[in-house]
């Protein structure tokens, strides 16, 4: 970080750059500028994660006329390419510096790319294909399905912590937090609290895992978004947290978005 | 004998199309079970998913939606985002555990009367066979109504 991150901000290409710094011996995100250039640290691989493009979007929501560097991660550089593609980041105001994850996060994470395109630290580990839980769900009968969600549902205290941290909810009105959707005062709140987070994950969802990891509940969140994206994808041939394409649900029309078959 | 189960169906119709086919059905006297409630909508196109969750969340035991037959919607392609939506909607209920044929979505246009009254007949008689729509509520004791 201390090469690159100092020559991006000396040369003034960027106003600010968000990367770590270690506090109390963890890795801390930390808003660096040209002034703290003295204070930069060398990279090292490390575990710990915060939604940083989420605190990016907020730096560059109150400073919209400055351009941000940040480090990322696979997801987080994911998370960044649904931000532009959603209009709430602009490509030229944000420039990338990527870092691989270590295998072992990768593995807990059940990742299928951990690493970013711009790959400027470390090594690319093995991807992981495959996720146990969303297979064994796939795999269970409709009845036991609907009786495990409810198992995991009804210890959810409605904290809100699932998309506060979430790098992809935007928004500054919450469909969670609507009085006639969602009937409040009911603890734990009901399915459809759940079901309309997924519907808005769909097509934005990049499989950070974040919210499960925050959850103070375990509720695996992570299987339910993980499955709607994989319905986007085999109904609309549409890949979330890739550089190009729109969701399906942004746009009217595009018969090429339909479905095969009987209308 | 215990009583027959009569289920609760919601119908959100398009007005220019589907509506106006339900319409039809009634001044002509056709047939079909008074289990729907219907509301109108100006395209099918402005239903979202959560209309159709919120409505099982009211308690509805199936749901349909129906609007102008692709290439007839009025606002020309209102009702491309309706499958859209739809079929991604019926897919999660599926996922979450709920019957997906407690859903459905029907093309109906201002002079398919008659296939108004027939889908709402089939419908209901579908919906009926799979009985009452499991709660919503996610804690036991609520589930149960306590
Ligand atoms: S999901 Fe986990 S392994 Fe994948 S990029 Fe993010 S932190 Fe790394
Ligand atoms: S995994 Fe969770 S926190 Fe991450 S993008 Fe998806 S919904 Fe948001
Ligand atoms: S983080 Fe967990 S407990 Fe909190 S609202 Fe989200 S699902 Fe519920
Ligand atoms: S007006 Fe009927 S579907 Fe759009």
């Amino acid at each position: 970080m201390k090469t690159k991150v100092r020559q991006l901000l000396e040369e003034g290409r960027v106003d600010a750059f968000i990367a770590y710094k270690t506090v109390h011996g963890l890795p801390f995100p930390t808003v660096f500028t040209k002034a703290d250039v003295g204070v930069l640290e060398t990279w090292q691989p490390f575990k710990a994660r915060y939604p940083v493009t989420k605190l990016l979007l907020a730096q560059a929501r109150q400073n919209p006329d400055k351009t941000f560097g940040v480090l990322v991660r696979g997801c987080e550089e994911r998370s960044l390419y649904e931000l532009f593609k959603w209009n709430q980041l602009h490509p030229d105001k944000v420039v990338v510096l990527g870092q691989a994850c270590p295998q072992d996060l990768a593995f807990y994470c059940e990742c299928p790319k951990p690493y970013p395109d711009h790959l400027d630290y470390g090594e690319a580990p093995k991807p992981v294909q495959e996720s146990r839980r969303l297979g064994e769900l796939h795999g269970m009968p409709e009845t036991d399905r609907l009786a495990w969600w409810l198992g995991h549902f009804n210890r959810c205290i409605r904290c809100y912590g699932c998309r506060d941290v979430c790098p992809v909810c935007f928004c500054t009105e919450c469909s969670l937090e609507h009085k006639e959707l969602i009937p409040t005062g009911k603890l734990p709140p009901d399915t459809s609290f759940h079901l309309v987070r997924a519907v808005h994950m769909a097509g934005r969802c990049i499989d950070c895992g974040l919210c499960e990891e925050t959850c103070p509940s375990h509720i695996p969140l992570r299987a339910l978004y993980k499955h709607v994206n994989s319905l986007v994808e085999g109904i609309f041939q549409y890949k979330t947290g890739v550089p190009d394409g729109k969701s399906p649900f942004t746009m009217l029309g595009e018969e090429s978005f339909l479905p095969t078959g009987v209308r | 004998m215990a009583e027959r189960f009569e289920p609760r169906i919601l119908a959100i119709l398009c007005n220019w199309c589907s509506y106006a086919g339900a319409d039809l059905a009634g001044v002509s006297r056709f047939q079909y079970p008074p289990n729907v409630r219907v509301i109108r909508v100006m395209c099918s196109g402005t239903v979202s998913p959560h209309h159709v969750i919120h409505a099982f969340q009211r308690g509805a035991d199936g749901v349909l939606v129906a609007g102008c037959h692709i290439g007839d919607c009025h606002y020309l392609k209102g009702n491309y985002m309706t499958l859209k939506r739809m079929k991604f909607v019926q897919e999660l209920i599926r996922f979450a555990g709920y019957n997906p044929e407690r859903f459905r979505l029907e093309w109906i246009s201002s002079a398919e009367g008659v296939k108004f009254a027939e889908v709402i007949r089939d419908f209901t008689e579908k919906v009926r066979s799979l009985g009452p729509a499991p709660s919503f509520e996610a804690s036991p004791r609520l589930a149960m109504g306590l």
